[in-house]
């Protein structure tokens, strides 16, 4: 429930509701609405997110006075400014200004559908025209889309697997799941040339990029789709912090082909990759165990404790977090429930 | 972190400077921590130069880099800590190269210690430890903050003299005493300098120096674009594909321009690429479609709603939003970790991001504003302001010029320009125009009354117009009808502001505040020597500067 409500004006005469828990700032409250208003330093002394409150009544505190010449007046800093109970805010732009954490929902066209290895199929689409947005596939790495099985309404989430580009172009690493409606859909009556709605991006899986630590990712199955996409992403960038990747398969033949592997070397020289087979034949010389295990053994003592990104099954992000947790790395985990 | 370098710093009752994990510009603690040990490391690479200069030999290399190194420490330029960790080594190679040609050219030669024997670790877990020797919280501990104070004074202008020479040097203007000025000034703060009288004339001989820099990017800009001529911009949008192009840079203008040739896509500037559109040779350009927005602490709500990609040339950057993070391309010295960062030249990818954007859907009605008042223009109609001004129809000239910022206490430039008399000029230069320049000012002696000189990178024209109008009414500059208003933001303002010293100019209102770097002691040199006056309200400063002249 929230503690207030909080009403925002803007110059050319919208009213925008966001509701306020007690404590919050209307900054924190108006993001938390999807309202990113604008701001800089947060903490009450560039004066970016000033204001004034026209009714209600508020606390600031923590912050530079000589900013609010017109204090009396209820102008106010919006990131120190704390509501006691219901407020209106006089925001100095227009309701188009303000940028909004919308999810889009798109029109996208099959480009290609091919089984890539054991189970999993890469699924290509092609977003079509839009008013507001174009043909941009817009989307921060680690995010994921809904996609809509044609003519039913039944909707499934999968991460992006390929790069924020300009050609409209989205892709997915999808396991077939036996029984499952969408796989059924997928390998049964999905043609090149379909068009399907999609919903997205979404998702708070993404990279901390400003963080100055090693990157660990930890992925199973098709729960590698998101972190291709963030290590591809870190290889456009010439991305030249340390990076890990453990893929954690049941049998050899669901590993990550020879010919991504060595895509993602070339981009990424720095990358060391552990593959951890759970039951290999008798040829294998790599890990034996879960991918939890080989995270487990390559958090040695005196090593630069990473970040770790983990996407895969609740089996798997449980163990993860248990190894994170034993090595006093839990804050360091970020996570993504396939 | 310690940093105060900006205007908008943090200010307590303990005093001035961001020492928090985040600095007030968004700078994070170890960014600005690299950015501090890549500058120590400058210091010696220009112990080094400044030798092998005073050799008569340069490593030309290792000069240009000194400048774009500095330009990357910048208010809001480089947020990106990765690309420190690069610089960083990159200094090292630089540093050593430079040692190597001294001690090849000097035989015998002096063994430096000092920031030239410094040695930087490789990742930037290592390299978190190593900032500390460079820390300048450390030196006012040791040398007391007025000392500290003036070392900043010296190393901010500089930075700001390397700014303007980075600008200059990409459209290919380069001068042997610039880089000898700056590896002087380098191996002089690498020196732990704490005479007071010596800080000063440091300082006064870098405003020197920023003259002839000014001089030679007023040289730059008109030699490959023409001279600036007055010019009607639009400023509303015009329907389809669209660029937004911000910051100083006008070689990435013309870049971005060429890439979208016979394309459709129309470009518009931003903030303090305003000026661009006098340029004869920009503005042959017909999709130079506009000027968009308005100066850059308003960017996270303009460029939101701009539907098209954005370039950001040079500073202001502030934290690109997540509505347009994918959107927006740095170039030059700029960064932002997870930003997409154009270091060729090569502005295709921008062409193609504007492309698959939706672009303006509508055309506004027009709206012009009036700019291109150079000074070859201003100079060309100097009979008829002399003329104004003997014959009393012109009583005064306000330059209300410089930077803008966030604080609401920057209204003060808009009442000045609304409130003063309306027979006085006012000229103007850098981003502080957008708090009035939409205004209508009206005209005076057949001249408009609000004339637009240019960027703040144009404070060469500025300064040549009042040399002229001094020649021309047989008087100093101090004795002139004339009241300098300048508002500060960053270090090429503080490069200005010593230039403006350097030449002898008194009585400059500084504003909003003054820099925290500067102590009570120091300022009280500044104001004894130059009569800088810190800013009052609007009414009297007007009053004030009208009664002085009378």
């Amino acid at each position: 429930m929230p503690d207030s409500q909080i009403t925002l004006l803007t110059r050319d005469g919208a009213r925008i509701e966001v509701p306020c828990a007690s404590g919050d700032t209307v900054l924190d409250a108006a993001a938390g609405a999807g309202y990113h208003l604008p701001a800089m330093c947060h903490q009450g002394t560039c004066g970016l997110c000033h204001a004034r409150v026209t009714s209600g009544s508020y606390e600031m505190s923590g912050y530079t006075e000589s900013l609010l010449p017109g204090r009396d007046l209820g102008d106010v800093l919006l990131c120190r400014c704390t509501p006691e109970g219901n407020v209106t805010v006089q925001l100095p732009c227009r309701e188009d200004q303000i940028p909004r954490h919308q999810i889009p929902l798109r029109d996208a066209v099959v480009e290609r559908i091919e089984m890539v290895w054991e189970r999993a199929v890469c699924l290509s689409l092609r977003l079509q025209p839009h008013d507001e947005l174009g043909v941009a596939a817009d989307f921060a790495p680690g995010q994921y889309m809904e996609l809509a099985i044609p003519g039913t309404g039944i909707r499934r989430a999968y991460s992006l697997a390929n790069l924020p580009n300009w050609d409209g172009l989205i892709e997915f690493l999808i396991r077939i799941q036996p029984g499952g409606q969408f796989s059924a859909w997928l390998t049964g009556q999905a043609r090149v040339g379909d068009t399907l709605t999609v919903r997205g991006p979404a998702g708070r899986f993404v990279l901390d990029e400003a963080s100055p630590r090693p990157r660990c990712f930890v992925g199973g199955g098709c729960g590698l789709a998101p972190i291709l996409s963030m290590l591809r992403h870190l290889a456009e960038f010439q991305d030249s912090q340390p990076v890990h990747l453990i893929f954690g398969a049941n049998q050899e033949a669901e590993l990550l082909p020879e010919s991504e592997i060595a895509a993602l070397r070339a981009g990424l020289p720095q990358l060391t990759l552990t593959l951890a087979v759970m039951n290999p034949g008798p040829a294998w010389n790599g890990f034996v165990g879960t991918a939890a295990a080989a995270l487990d053994a390559s958090l040695a003592p005196g090593v630069t404790e990473p970040d770790i990104y983990v996407c895969g099954p609740p089996k798997m992000l449980l163990a993860v977090e248990e190894v994170a947790a034993r090595h006093g790395l839990a804050g360091r985990v970020i996570a993504e429930r396939l | 972190m310690f940093c105060y370098q900006c205007e908008q710093t943090m200010r307590t009752d303990a005093g001035g400077g961001c020492a928090s994990d985040k600095g007030v510009c968004g700078k994070d603690e170890v960014t600005a921590d690299l950015q501090d040990l890549l500058i120590y490391q400058l210091e010696g690479i220009g112990q080094y130069s400044t030798r092998l200069h005073a050799l008569g030999e340069a490593d030309a290399a290792a000069d240009s880099f000194t400048l774009y190194a500095l330009f990357t420490t910048l208010t809001n330029v480089n947020f990106n800590r990765q690309r420190f960790v690069d610089l960083i080594a990159e200094a090292a190679r630089t540093r050593d190269r430079v040692r190597d040609a001294y001690l090849a050219a000097a035989p015998g030669a002096e063994k430096l210690g000092g920031p030239a024997a410094f040695q930087p670790f490789q990742t930037l877990v290592e390299l978190q430890p190593q900032t500390k020797i460079a820390s300048l919280a450390a030196g006012a501990a040791t040398f007391g903050e007025d000392v500290a104070g003036l070392r900043a004074l010296v190393l901010y202008g500089l930075k700001g003299v390397a700014a303007y020479a980075h600008h200059a040097e990409v459209l290919g203007r380069t001068r042997p005493e610039v880089a000898a000025g700056v590896a002087h000034a380098l191996d002089f703060l690498a020196s732990e300098p704490s005479d007071i009288n010596a800080l000063l004339e440091e300082a006064l001989a870098l405003g020197k120096l920023n003259f002839g820099v000014m001089e030679m990017l007023d040289a730059a800009n008109t030699g490959s674009f023409g001279t600036p001529e007055p010019t009607n911009v639009r400023t509303t949008p015009i329907a389809g594909k669209a660029i937004l192009v911000s910051g100083h840079d006008l070689r990435d203008l013309h870049g971005v321009l060429e890439a979208t040739k016979g394309t459709g896509i129309n470009v518009y500037t931003h903030g303090e690429l305003l000026p661009a559109h006098s340029y004869p040779k920009l503005k042959a350009y017909p999709h130079l479609a506009g000027n968009y927005g308005s100066a850059w602490q308003n960017q996270q709500l303009e460029f939101a709603a701009f539907p098209g990609p954005i370039v950001m040339t040079s500073n202001c950057l502030i934290e690109p939003q997540p509505a347009y993070r994918n959107r927006i391309f740095t170039a030059g010295p700029v960064g932002w970790p997870g930003v997409r960062h154009i270091g060729d030249g090569n502005f295709a990818m921008v062409a193609q991001a504007a492309k698959a954007l939706p672009g303006f859907a509508e055309t506004a009605p027009e709206k012009t504003i009036l700019i291109g008042f150079g000074r070859d223009t201003v100079l060309g109609v100097a009979d008829t302001v002399v003329g104004a001004v003997k014959s009393g129809v012109v009583k005064h000239f306000f330059l209300i010029g410089g930077c803008d910022g966030a604080a609401p206490g920057r209204n003060y430039y808009t009442d000045f320009a609304e409130k003063a008399p309306q027979d006085t000029i006012l000229m103007t230069l850098g981003c502080g125009k957008f708090r009035f320049n939409m205004q209508d000012h009206g005209t005076i002696g057949g001249l408009p009354r609000l004339l637009d000189i240019g960027q703040c990178n144009d404070s060469y024209s500025a300064i040549r117009i009042a040399l002229a109008l001094s020649d021309a009414f047989q008087c100093g500059v101090n004795d002139l009808p004339l009241t300098l208003v300048v508002s500060w933001f960053e270090q090429k303002a503080v490069a200005v502001l010593l230039t403006l010293l350097a030449l002898g100019v008194r009585n400059v209102r500084l504003g909003p505040t003054l820099p925290a770097f500067l102590t009570p002691a120091v300022l009280n040199v500044l104001v004894d020597k130059f009569g800088i006056q810190p800013i009052t309200t609007a009414e009297a400063d007007i009053e004030a500067a009208l009664t002085r002249a009378a």
